[in-house]
Protein backbone atom coordinates (compact mmCIF):
# COMPACT_ATOMS: atom_id res chain seq x y z
CA UNK A 1 0.00 0.00 0.00
CA UNK A 2 1.59 3.55 -0.97
CA UNK A 3 1.98 5.19 2.61
CA UNK A 4 0.59 8.40 0.98
CA UNK A 5 -2.68 6.89 1.29
CA UNK A 6 -1.98 7.00 5.37
CA UNK A 7 0.49 9.11 6.46
CA UNK A 8 -2.06 11.85 6.57
CA UNK A 9 -2.72 10.59 10.14
CA UNK A 10 0.77 12.05 11.34
CA UNK A 11 1.41 14.01 8.70
CA UNK A 12 -0.07 18.11 7.92
CA UNK A 13 0.58 19.27 4.74
CA UNK A 14 -0.56 22.67 3.00
CA UNK A 15 0.29 25.80 1.26
CA UNK A 16 -0.12 29.43 1.63
CA UNK A 17 0.42 32.08 -1.30
CA UNK A 18 2.82 34.40 -0.34
CA UNK A 19 2.07 38.58 -0.92
CA UNK A 20 3.31 39.71 -4.49
CA UNK A 21 6.01 41.40 -3.82
CA UNK A 22 7.25 39.18 -0.99
CA UNK A 23 10.66 37.18 -1.59
CA UNK A 24 11.32 33.67 -0.10
CA UNK A 25 14.15 35.44 1.86
CA UNK A 26 11.97 38.07 3.57
CA UNK A 27 9.13 35.23 4.28
CA UNK A 28 11.73 32.99 5.51
CA UNK A 29 13.18 35.88 7.38
CA UNK A 30 9.61 36.70 9.11
CA UNK A 31 8.95 32.58 9.96
CA UNK A 32 12.94 32.30 11.67
CA UNK A 33 11.49 33.29 15.00
CA UNK A 34 9.13 30.20 15.07
CA UNK A 35 12.37 28.20 14.93
CA UNK A 36 14.09 29.52 17.14
CA UNK A 37 12.35 27.45 20.51
CA UNK A 38 14.46 25.35 22.69
CA UNK A 39 14.91 22.14 21.41
CA UNK A 40 14.74 23.12 17.55
CA UNK A 41 16.59 23.11 15.32
CA UNK A 42 16.65 24.04 11.82
CA UNK A 43 18.70 24.74 8.36
CA UNK A 44 17.83 27.09 5.41
CA UNK A 45 18.84 27.00 1.53
CA UNK A 46 17.44 29.97 -1.06
CA UNK A 47 13.91 27.89 -1.18
CA UNK A 48 13.90 25.28 1.71
CA UNK A 49 14.09 25.70 5.36
CA UNK A 50 14.19 21.95 6.80
CA UNK A 51 13.43 21.89 11.05
CA UNK A 52 13.57 19.17 13.73
CA UNK A 53 12.49 19.42 17.23
CA UNK A 54 13.49 17.40 20.28
CA UNK A 55 12.13 17.81 23.92
CA UNK A 56 10.02 20.99 22.88
CA UNK A 57 8.65 23.10 25.49
CA UNK A 58 4.80 22.62 26.25
CA UNK A 59 4.17 26.11 25.53
CA UNK A 60 6.16 25.96 21.94
CA UNK A 61 3.80 27.07 19.19
CA UNK A 62 4.41 24.40 17.57
CA UNK A 63 5.02 21.76 19.87
CA UNK A 64 2.85 19.61 18.61
CA UNK A 65 5.28 18.81 15.36
CA UNK A 66 8.70 16.98 15.71
CA UNK A 67 9.92 18.36 12.05
CA UNK A 68 9.10 18.79 8.98
CA UNK A 69 10.31 20.75 5.77
CA UNK A 70 8.78 24.08 4.11
CA UNK A 71 9.38 25.02 0.47
CA UNK A 72 8.78 28.31 -1.41
CA UNK A 73 7.69 27.50 -4.78
CA UNK A 74 8.24 30.70 -7.73
CA UNK A 75 4.70 30.11 -9.94
CA UNK A 76 3.24 32.43 -12.32
CA UNK A 77 0.78 33.51 -10.55
CA UNK A 78 3.35 34.26 -7.38
CA UNK A 79 5.09 32.43 -4.80
CA UNK A 80 3.90 29.76 -2.70
CA UNK A 81 4.79 28.47 0.47
CA UNK A 82 4.67 24.73 0.87
CA UNK A 83 5.01 23.16 3.88
CA UNK A 84 4.81 19.21 5.11
CA UNK A 85 5.64 18.52 8.77
CA UNK A 86 5.29 15.40 11.04
CA UNK A 87 3.66 14.77 14.45
CA UNK A 88 4.56 11.80 16.86
CA UNK A 89 1.97 13.06 19.35
CA UNK A 90 -0.66 12.40 16.31
CA UNK A 91 0.50 9.16 15.24
CA UNK A 92 0.45 8.64 18.98
CA UNK A 93 -2.97 9.74 19.86
CA UNK A 94 -4.65 7.71 16.67
CA UNK A 95 -2.69 4.53 17.71
CA UNK A 96 -3.57 4.98 21.71
CA UNK A 97 -8.04 4.02 21.07
CA UNK A 98 -5.91 0.72 19.86
CA UNK A 99 -3.89 0.41 23.18
CA UNK A 100 -6.87 0.94 25.50
CA UNK A 101 -8.98 -1.48 23.32
CA UNK A 102 -6.02 -3.52 24.11
CA UNK A 103 -6.24 -3.28 27.27
CA UNK A 104 -9.86 -3.73 27.93
CA UNK A 105 -9.72 -7.31 26.15
CA UNK A 106 -6.88 -8.31 28.54
CA UNK A 107 -9.22 -6.98 31.46
CA UNK A 108 -11.57 -9.24 30.01
CA UNK A 109 -9.21 -12.41 29.34
CA UNK A 110 -8.41 -12.15 33.47
CA UNK A 111 -11.67 -11.92 34.47
CA UNK A 112 -12.53 -15.13 32.35
CA UNK A 113 -8.82 -16.82 33.83
CA UNK A 114 -9.74 -16.12 37.09
CA UNK A 115 -13.18 -17.15 37.92
CA UNK A 116 -12.85 -20.67 37.86
CA UNK A 117 -10.46 -20.96 41.06
CA UNK A 118 -12.46 -17.71 43.39
CA UNK A 119 -15.49 -19.94 43.06
CA UNK A 120 -14.49 -22.45 44.55
CA UNK A 121 -12.84 -20.66 47.15
CA UNK A 122 -16.28 -18.36 47.46
CA UNK A 123 -17.89 -22.09 48.29
CA UNK A 124 -15.23 -23.22 51.45
CA UNK A 125 -15.03 -19.64 52.97
CA UNK A 126 -18.99 -18.89 52.44
CA UNK A 127 -20.30 -20.67 55.47
CA UNK A 128 -17.51 -19.65 58.37
CA UNK A 129 -17.64 -15.86 57.22
CA UNK A 130 -21.27 -15.14 56.32
CA UNK A 131 -22.26 -16.05 59.99
CA UNK A 132 -19.47 -13.59 60.91
CA UNK A 133 -20.46 -10.47 59.07
CA UNK A 134 -24.69 -10.91 59.39
CA UNK A 135 -24.10 -9.29 63.13
CA UNK A 136 -25.29 -5.78 63.31
CA UNK A 137 -23.28 -3.13 61.87
CA UNK A 138 -22.24 -0.42 65.09
CA UNK A 139 -22.80 3.42 64.59
CA UNK A 140 -21.49 5.85 66.73
CA UNK A 141 -23.95 8.04 69.41
CA UNK A 142 -22.93 11.18 67.56
CA UNK A 143 -23.63 10.23 63.89
CA UNK A 144 -27.03 8.94 65.15
CA UNK A 145 -27.54 12.41 66.98
CA UNK A 146 -26.83 14.08 63.59
CA UNK A 147 -29.19 12.62 61.84
CA UNK A 148 -26.68 10.13 59.60
CA UNK A 149 -28.34 7.45 57.87
CA UNK A 150 -27.82 3.97 59.21
CA UNK A 151 -25.31 1.75 57.46
CA UNK A 152 -26.88 -1.40 55.96
CA UNK A 153 -26.28 -4.60 56.75
CA UNK A 154 -23.71 -5.92 54.58
CA UNK A 155 -25.37 -8.58 52.18
CA UNK A 156 -24.52 -11.78 51.43
CA UNK A 157 -20.79 -12.21 51.60
CA UNK A 158 -20.68 -14.38 48.28
CA UNK A 159 -23.11 -11.82 45.92
CA UNK A 160 -20.65 -8.78 47.34
CA UNK A 161 -17.46 -10.50 47.00
CA UNK A 162 -19.10 -11.59 43.02
CA UNK A 163 -20.37 -8.01 42.12
CA UNK A 164 -16.67 -6.69 43.11
CA UNK A 165 -14.87 -9.08 41.31
CA UNK A 166 -17.22 -7.97 38.17
CA UNK A 167 -16.34 -4.51 38.61
CA UNK A 168 -12.60 -5.67 39.26
CA UNK A 169 -12.62 -6.80 35.33
CA UNK A 170 -14.98 -4.38 33.98
CA UNK A 171 -13.50 -3.28 30.92
CA UNK A 172 -15.76 -0.51 30.92
CA UNK A 173 -13.07 2.50 31.46
CA UNK A 174 -10.87 0.94 29.44
CA UNK A 175 -13.64 1.60 26.41
CA UNK A 176 -14.11 4.86 27.44
CA UNK A 177 -10.37 6.01 27.41
CA UNK A 178 -10.38 4.73 23.66
CA UNK A 179 -13.47 6.74 23.00
CA UNK A 180 -11.59 9.91 24.07
CA UNK A 181 -8.54 9.64 22.30
CA UNK A 182 -10.78 8.93 19.43
CA UNK A 183 -12.38 12.31 19.72
CA UNK A 184 -9.52 14.06 20.69
CA UNK A 185 -7.19 12.62 17.71
CA UNK A 186 -9.99 14.00 15.55
CA UNK A 187 -10.05 17.25 17.13
CA UNK A 188 -6.10 17.93 17.24
CA UNK A 189 -5.75 16.86 13.51
CA UNK A 190 -7.97 19.76 12.55
CA UNK A 191 -7.36 21.96 14.96
CA UNK A 192 -3.39 21.49 14.97
CA UNK A 193 -3.90 22.09 10.91
CA UNK A 194 -5.85 25.05 11.26
CA UNK A 195 -3.56 26.34 14.08
CA UNK A 196 -0.51 26.13 12.35
CA UNK A 197 -2.27 27.86 9.46
CA UNK A 198 -3.38 30.48 11.26
CA UNK A 199 0.36 31.04 12.91
CA UNK A 200 1.91 31.22 9.07
CA UNK A 201 -0.61 33.23 8.01
CA UNK A 202 0.29 35.91 10.85
CA UNK A 203 4.36 35.38 11.23
CA UNK A 204 4.40 35.94 7.09
CA UNK A 205 1.73 39.30 7.66
CA UNK A 206 3.18 40.57 10.32
CA UNK A 207 6.23 42.29 10.24
CA UNK B 1 20.44 34.43 42.36
CA UNK B 2 20.73 35.09 46.36
CA UNK B 3 17.68 32.66 47.75
CA UNK B 4 15.66 33.71 51.11
CA UNK B 5 16.82 31.46 54.01
CA UNK B 6 14.07 28.80 55.52
CA UNK B 7 15.25 27.52 58.70
CA UNK B 8 18.88 25.86 57.95
CA UNK B 9 18.16 25.85 53.99
CA UNK B 10 18.48 28.81 51.48
CA UNK B 11 15.38 28.38 48.60
CA UNK B 12 15.79 29.82 45.28
CA UNK B 13 19.61 30.27 44.63
CA UNK B 14 19.60 28.26 41.03
CA UNK B 15 15.92 29.22 39.92
CA UNK B 16 12.68 31.92 40.79
CA UNK B 17 10.82 30.84 43.82
CA UNK B 18 8.68 33.22 46.06
CA UNK B 19 8.58 32.52 49.65
CA UNK B 20 6.24 33.81 51.99
CA UNK B 21 2.53 34.60 51.98
CA UNK B 22 3.09 38.22 51.61
CA UNK B 23 4.79 37.84 48.60
CA UNK B 24 1.95 35.85 47.00
CA UNK B 25 0.08 38.20 44.42
CA UNK B 26 -3.45 37.77 45.08
CA UNK B 27 -6.64 37.40 42.97
CA UNK B 28 -7.18 40.76 41.18
CA UNK B 29 -10.74 41.84 40.09
CA UNK B 30 -14.09 43.08 41.36
CA UNK B 31 -15.71 42.20 45.04
CA UNK B 32 -17.77 39.51 43.28
CA UNK B 33 -14.40 37.56 41.57
CA UNK B 34 -12.78 37.81 45.07
CA UNK B 35 -15.36 36.59 47.18
CA UNK B 36 -15.92 33.14 44.39
CA UNK B 37 -11.78 32.97 44.41
CA UNK B 38 -11.88 32.86 48.39
CA UNK B 39 -14.99 30.82 49.33
CA UNK B 40 -14.70 28.42 46.27
CA UNK B 41 -12.58 25.86 48.10
CA UNK B 42 -13.95 25.71 51.49
CA UNK B 43 -17.96 25.91 50.28
CA UNK B 44 -17.18 22.67 48.02
CA UNK B 45 -15.45 20.83 50.94
CA UNK B 46 -18.46 21.78 53.42
CA UNK B 47 -20.83 20.88 50.59
CA UNK B 48 -18.74 17.48 49.89
CA UNK B 49 -19.01 16.44 53.17
CA UNK B 50 -22.78 17.05 54.24
CA UNK B 51 -23.20 15.51 50.83
CA UNK B 52 -21.84 12.50 52.02
CA UNK B 53 -22.57 12.39 55.65
CA UNK B 54 -26.54 12.97 55.20
CA UNK B 55 -27.03 11.26 51.38
CA UNK B 56 -29.38 7.98 51.54
CA UNK B 57 -27.52 4.63 51.14
CA UNK B 58 -28.96 4.65 47.73
CA UNK B 59 -27.07 7.42 46.76
CA UNK B 60 -23.97 7.15 49.16
CA UNK B 61 -22.34 4.52 46.55
CA UNK B 62 -18.78 4.47 44.50
CA UNK B 63 -20.44 5.37 41.26
CA UNK B 64 -21.68 8.76 42.45
CA UNK B 65 -18.11 9.37 44.03
CA UNK B 66 -16.98 8.94 40.37
CA UNK B 67 -19.53 10.96 38.81
CA UNK B 68 -18.87 13.64 40.76
CA UNK B 69 -15.10 13.42 40.57
CA UNK B 70 -15.28 13.72 36.80
CA UNK B 71 -18.07 16.69 37.09
CA UNK B 72 -15.75 18.35 39.55
CA UNK B 73 -12.19 17.67 37.56
CA UNK B 74 -14.28 19.49 34.29
CA UNK B 75 -14.90 22.09 36.06
CA UNK B 76 -11.81 22.74 36.88
CA UNK B 77 -10.25 22.36 33.64
CA UNK B 78 -13.03 25.15 32.50
CA UNK B 79 -11.42 27.44 35.37
CA UNK B 80 -8.30 26.67 34.22
CA UNK B 81 -8.96 28.22 30.75
CA UNK B 82 -11.20 30.58 31.63
CA UNK B 83 -8.36 32.15 34.97
CA UNK B 84 -5.24 30.39 34.72
CA UNK B 85 -2.69 30.98 37.34
CA UNK B 86 0.24 31.46 34.89
CA UNK B 87 -0.23 31.90 31.12
CA UNK B 88 2.80 29.62 30.83
CA UNK B 89 1.05 27.02 31.94
CA UNK B 90 -1.84 27.02 29.97
CA UNK B 91 -3.41 23.71 28.10
CA UNK B 92 -2.86 22.63 25.08
CA UNK B 93 -3.66 19.48 22.76
CA UNK B 94 -0.77 18.20 23.50
CA UNK B 95 -0.41 18.32 26.85
CA UNK B 96 -4.09 17.65 26.99
CA UNK B 97 -3.56 14.47 25.44
CA UNK B 98 -0.24 13.34 27.36
CA UNK B 99 -1.53 14.10 30.21
CA UNK B 100 -4.81 11.92 29.60
CA UNK B 101 -2.45 9.09 28.34
CA UNK B 102 -1.72 8.68 32.43
CA UNK B 103 -4.79 9.31 33.69
CA UNK B 104 -6.05 6.50 31.55
CA UNK B 105 -3.26 4.02 32.47
CA UNK B 106 -4.00 4.56 36.25
CA UNK B 107 -8.06 3.63 35.60
CA UNK B 108 -7.07 0.60 33.28
CA UNK B 109 -4.03 -1.46 33.57
CA UNK B 110 -2.50 0.49 36.75
CA UNK B 111 -5.67 -0.47 38.78
CA UNK B 112 -5.75 -3.82 37.58
CA UNK B 113 -2.06 -4.76 38.02
CA UNK B 114 -2.69 -2.98 42.03
CA UNK B 115 -5.72 -5.48 42.14
CA UNK B 116 -3.32 -8.81 42.48
CA UNK B 117 -0.14 -7.06 43.49
CA UNK B 118 -1.12 -3.75 45.22
CA UNK B 119 -1.62 -3.04 48.93
CA UNK B 120 -4.79 -4.88 49.07
CA UNK B 121 -3.60 -8.35 48.73
CA UNK B 122 -0.12 -7.61 50.44
CA UNK B 123 -2.34 -7.12 53.63
CA UNK B 124 -4.32 -9.85 53.07
CA UNK B 125 -1.57 -12.03 53.19
CA UNK B 126 -0.08 -10.70 55.85
CA UNK B 127 -3.59 -10.97 58.31
CA UNK B 128 -3.54 -14.36 56.70
CA UNK B 129 -0.06 -15.03 57.91
CA UNK B 130 -0.43 -13.67 61.83
CA UNK B 131 -3.92 -14.92 61.65
CA UNK B 132 -5.72 -11.44 62.58
CA UNK B 133 -8.68 -9.94 61.82
CA UNK B 134 -9.30 -6.16 60.17
CA UNK B 135 -9.37 -3.67 63.66
CA UNK B 136 -12.97 -3.47 63.64
CA UNK B 137 -13.39 -1.09 66.70
CA UNK B 138 -12.46 1.66 64.12
CA UNK B 139 -16.12 1.35 62.56
CA UNK B 140 -17.56 2.39 65.93
CA UNK B 141 -15.58 5.97 65.77
CA UNK B 142 -17.80 9.05 64.40
CA UNK B 143 -17.84 8.86 60.72
CA UNK B 144 -15.96 12.17 60.80
CA UNK B 145 -13.01 10.90 62.59
CA UNK B 146 -12.63 7.54 61.07
CA UNK B 147 -12.71 9.39 57.94
CA UNK B 148 -10.37 12.01 58.99
CA UNK B 149 -8.04 9.05 60.17
CA UNK B 150 -8.52 7.16 56.55
CA UNK B 151 -6.97 10.04 54.41
CA UNK B 152 -4.71 10.80 57.23
CA UNK B 153 -2.77 7.62 57.35
CA UNK B 154 -2.60 7.20 53.84
CA UNK B 155 -0.94 10.53 53.63
CA UNK B 156 1.53 10.31 56.57
CA UNK B 157 2.43 6.71 54.46
CA UNK B 158 2.99 9.02 51.55
CA UNK B 159 4.79 11.44 52.94
CA UNK B 160 6.95 9.14 53.83
CA UNK B 161 7.18 7.51 50.84
CA UNK B 162 7.39 10.65 48.67
CA UNK B 163 10.15 11.81 51.36
CA UNK B 164 12.29 8.75 50.52
CA UNK B 165 11.75 8.88 46.80
CA UNK B 166 13.72 12.47 47.33
CA UNK B 167 15.95 10.93 49.68
CA UNK B 168 17.25 7.34 47.89
CA UNK B 169 18.26 7.28 44.98
CA UNK B 170 16.54 3.34 43.69
CA UNK B 171 13.10 5.37 44.77
CA UNK B 172 14.02 8.72 43.04
CA UNK B 173 14.76 7.33 39.79
CA UNK B 174 10.89 6.07 39.17
CA UNK B 175 10.29 9.62 40.85
CA UNK B 176 12.22 11.78 39.09
CA UNK B 177 10.16 11.42 36.01
CA UNK B 178 7.31 13.36 37.98
CA UNK B 179 9.63 15.97 38.01
CA UNK B 180 10.15 16.57 34.67
CA UNK B 181 6.67 18.28 34.20
CA UNK B 182 6.90 21.76 33.32
CA UNK B 183 3.74 23.24 34.50
CA UNK B 184 0.72 22.14 36.67
CA UNK B 185 -2.75 21.88 35.68
CA UNK B 186 -5.37 19.16 37.61
CA UNK B 187 -4.17 16.06 35.67
CA UNK B 188 -0.52 16.23 36.26
CA UNK B 189 -0.71 14.47 39.61
CA UNK B 190 -1.53 11.38 37.09
CA UNK B 191 1.90 11.50 35.37
CA UNK B 192 4.80 9.56 35.92
CA UNK B 193 6.64 6.43 35.77
CA UNK B 194 4.15 3.41 36.34
CA UNK B 195 6.46 1.77 39.09
CA UNK B 196 6.29 5.73 40.63
CA UNK B 197 2.68 5.40 40.39
CA UNK B 198 2.13 2.29 42.00
CA UNK B 199 4.54 2.76 44.90
CA UNK B 200 2.85 6.05 45.43
CA UNK B 201 -0.30 4.12 45.58
CA UNK B 202 0.55 1.90 48.62
CA UNK B 203 -1.08 2.39 52.22
CA UNK B 204 -2.24 0.38 55.26
CA UNK B 205 -5.41 1.22 55.23
CA UNK B 206 -6.47 -1.98 54.21
CA UNK B 207 -5.51 -3.08 57.99
CA UNK B 208 -8.46 -1.37 59.30
CA UNK B 209 -12.22 -1.88 58.68
CA UNK B 210 -14.54 0.73 58.18
CA UNK B 211 -17.74 1.68 57.28
CA UNK B 212 -18.28 2.50 53.66
CA UNK B 213 -19.28 6.33 54.26
CA UNK B 214 -16.26 7.13 55.59
CA UNK B 215 -14.41 5.74 52.77
CA UNK B 216 -16.15 7.86 50.80
CA UNK B 217 -16.38 10.85 53.05
CA UNK B 218 -12.16 10.48 52.85
CA UNK B 219 -12.48 10.50 49.17
CA UNK B 220 -14.24 13.65 49.13
CA UNK B 221 -11.52 14.92 51.38
CA UNK B 222 -8.89 13.82 49.01
CA UNK B 223 -10.62 15.15 46.18
CA UNK B 224 -11.72 18.74 47.46
CA UNK B 225 -8.16 19.12 48.87
CA UNK B 226 -5.90 17.10 46.99
CA UNK B 227 -6.68 18.06 43.37
CA UNK B 228 -5.78 21.74 44.22
CA UNK B 229 -2.52 20.70 44.50
CA UNK B 230 -1.63 20.65 40.62
CA UNK B 231 -4.41 23.26 39.40
CA UNK B 232 -3.41 26.22 37.40
CA UNK B 233 -5.75 28.54 39.16
CA UNK B 234 -4.83 31.77 41.41
CA UNK B 235 -7.23 31.36 44.99
CA UNK B 236 -7.51 33.74 48.18
CA UNK B 237 -7.39 30.56 49.89
CA UNK B 238 -7.77 31.27 53.89
CA UNK B 239 -5.20 31.46 56.12
CA UNK B 240 -6.40 28.36 57.86
CA UNK B 241 -6.90 26.38 54.35
CA UNK B 242 -3.59 27.14 53.31
CA UNK B 243 -1.93 26.04 57.06
CA UNK B 244 -3.98 23.07 57.14
CA UNK B 245 -3.78 21.87 53.31
CA UNK B 246 -1.12 21.63 50.36
CA UNK B 247 -2.02 23.84 47.98
CA UNK B 248 -1.32 24.76 44.55
CA UNK B 249 1.11 27.34 45.75
CA UNK B 250 3.30 24.41 48.24
CA UNK B 251 3.39 22.20 45.32
CA UNK B 252 4.65 24.56 42.64
CA UNK B 253 7.27 25.20 45.04
CA UNK B 254 8.35 21.33 45.22
CA UNK B 255 7.97 21.03 41.50
CA UNK B 256 10.89 24.14 41.07
CA UNK B 257 13.69 24.06 39.12
CA UNK B 258 15.47 25.16 42.20
CA UNK B 259 16.61 21.76 44.16
CA UNK B 260 16.28 23.14 47.62
CA UNK B 261 13.44 24.02 46.88
CA UNK B 262 12.09 21.02 45.44
CA UNK B 263 12.80 19.07 48.99
CA UNK B 264 9.80 20.68 50.37
CA UNK B 265 5.98 19.82 50.86
CA UNK B 266 6.39 16.25 50.38
CA UNK B 267 2.59 15.43 51.71
CA UNK B 268 -0.40 15.03 48.94
CA UNK B 269 -3.54 16.40 50.95
CA UNK B 270 -2.18 17.74 54.68
CA UNK B 271 0.43 20.00 54.96
CA UNK B 272 0.66 20.64 58.33
CA UNK B 273 2.80 17.15 58.24
CA UNK B 274 5.20 18.32 56.33
CA UNK B 275 5.37 21.43 59.29
CA UNK B 276 5.38 18.80 61.87
CA UNK B 277 8.65 17.20 60.25
CA UNK B 278 9.99 20.71 58.93
CA UNK B 279 10.04 20.32 55.42
CA UNK B 280 6.85 23.16 54.58
CA UNK B 281 8.07 25.84 52.47
CA UNK B 282 5.25 28.13 51.95
CA UNK B 283 5.56 30.21 48.47
CA UNK B 284 4.92 29.91 45.31
CA UNK B 285 7.34 28.55 42.13
CA UNK B 286 6.33 29.64 38.19
CA UNK B 287 9.39 28.11 36.33
CA UNK B 288 8.66 24.10 36.86
CA UNK B 289 10.95 21.18 35.62
CA UNK B 290 14.39 19.55 36.03
CA UNK B 291 17.82 19.99 33.44
CA UNK B 292 15.72 24.01 33.23
CA UNK B 293 13.02 23.13 32.21
CA UNK B 294 13.56 19.94 30.08
CA UNK B 295 10.23 18.57 28.69
CA UNK B 296 10.38 15.15 29.17
CA UNK B 297 8.96 12.88 25.84
CA UNK B 298 6.52 9.84 27.22
CA UNK B 299 8.89 7.54 25.97
CA UNK B 300 11.88 8.81 27.70
CA UNK B 301 9.07 9.32 30.77
CA UNK B 302 8.74 5.00 30.65
CA UNK B 303 12.23 4.11 30.39
CA UNK B 304 14.68 6.68 31.78
CA UNK B 305 14.65 5.44 35.46
CA UNK B 306 16.15 2.07 34.22
CA UNK B 307 18.35 3.62 31.82
CA UNK B 308 19.42 5.78 33.92
CA UNK B 309 19.95 3.32 36.76
CA UNK B 310 22.17 1.53 34.39
CA UNK B 311 24.06 3.65 33.58
CA UNK B 312 24.75 4.55 37.64
CA UNK B 313 25.72 0.74 38.14
CA UNK B 314 27.53 0.76 35.33
CA UNK B 315 29.48 4.05 36.67
CA UNK B 316 29.43 2.58 40.14
CA UNK B 317 30.66 -1.05 39.36
CA UNK B 318 32.00 -0.73 35.89
CA UNK B 319 35.43 -0.68 35.06
CA UNK B 320 36.61 2.47 33.88
CA UNK B 321 39.11 2.72 31.14
CA UNK B 322 42.20 1.88 32.81
CA UNK B 323 40.84 -1.46 34.06
CA UNK B 324 40.23 -0.43 37.62
CA UNK B 325 36.83 -0.53 39.41
CA UNK B 326 35.56 2.60 40.61
CA UNK B 327 34.45 3.46 44.18
CA UNK B 328 32.41 6.68 43.32
CA UNK B 329 29.65 6.74 46.24
CA UNK B 330 26.64 9.16 45.49
CA UNK B 331 26.33 11.85 48.03
CA UNK B 332 23.22 11.96 50.01
CA UNK B 333 21.64 15.04 50.99
CA UNK B 334 19.46 15.12 53.93
CA UNK B 335 15.59 16.87 53.04
CA UNK B 336 15.51 18.98 55.51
Amino acid sequence: MNARFIDWIWHVRGSLALAPEQSSDDAFDRLRPLFRETGTSHERTSDTLTFRKKDQAAQDKMSVFDGGVLQIEKGTAGSVLHYRLTSRALLFCFLAPLLFLGFAQLTIAMGKLEKPSTEAEDKAGKDSKAAKKQAEVPMNPIDKALGAPAPEKPKKDGADKAKERDKKHSPTSAYVFAAIFAALYVIGRILEDRRLRALFKKSLLTA
Amino acid sequence: MDGVRVGKRLIGTQSPVTVGWENVPRVEGGPVKQFIFTWFQPTVLFALIAFWYYAPNSIAKASTAIGIGIGFKVLLLTMEWFFPRHESWRLTWKELVTDLFYVGLGYTILRMIDGYIGDGPMIEVIQHYFQSDKFTWFTGLPLLAQAFLISFIFDFGQYWMHRGMHNWYPLWLPHSVHHYITQLNINKGAVGNPVELFLIGLGIGGFFDFLPRAALLAGAFGMAIGTYQHINVRFNSPRWWRFLFNTTEHHSVHHSQDFEASRSNFSNTYIFIDRIFGTCVDGEAELLGMEGGRRMSIREQMTFPFTEGWKTLKEKFGKDKFGENRFAEPAGVPAE
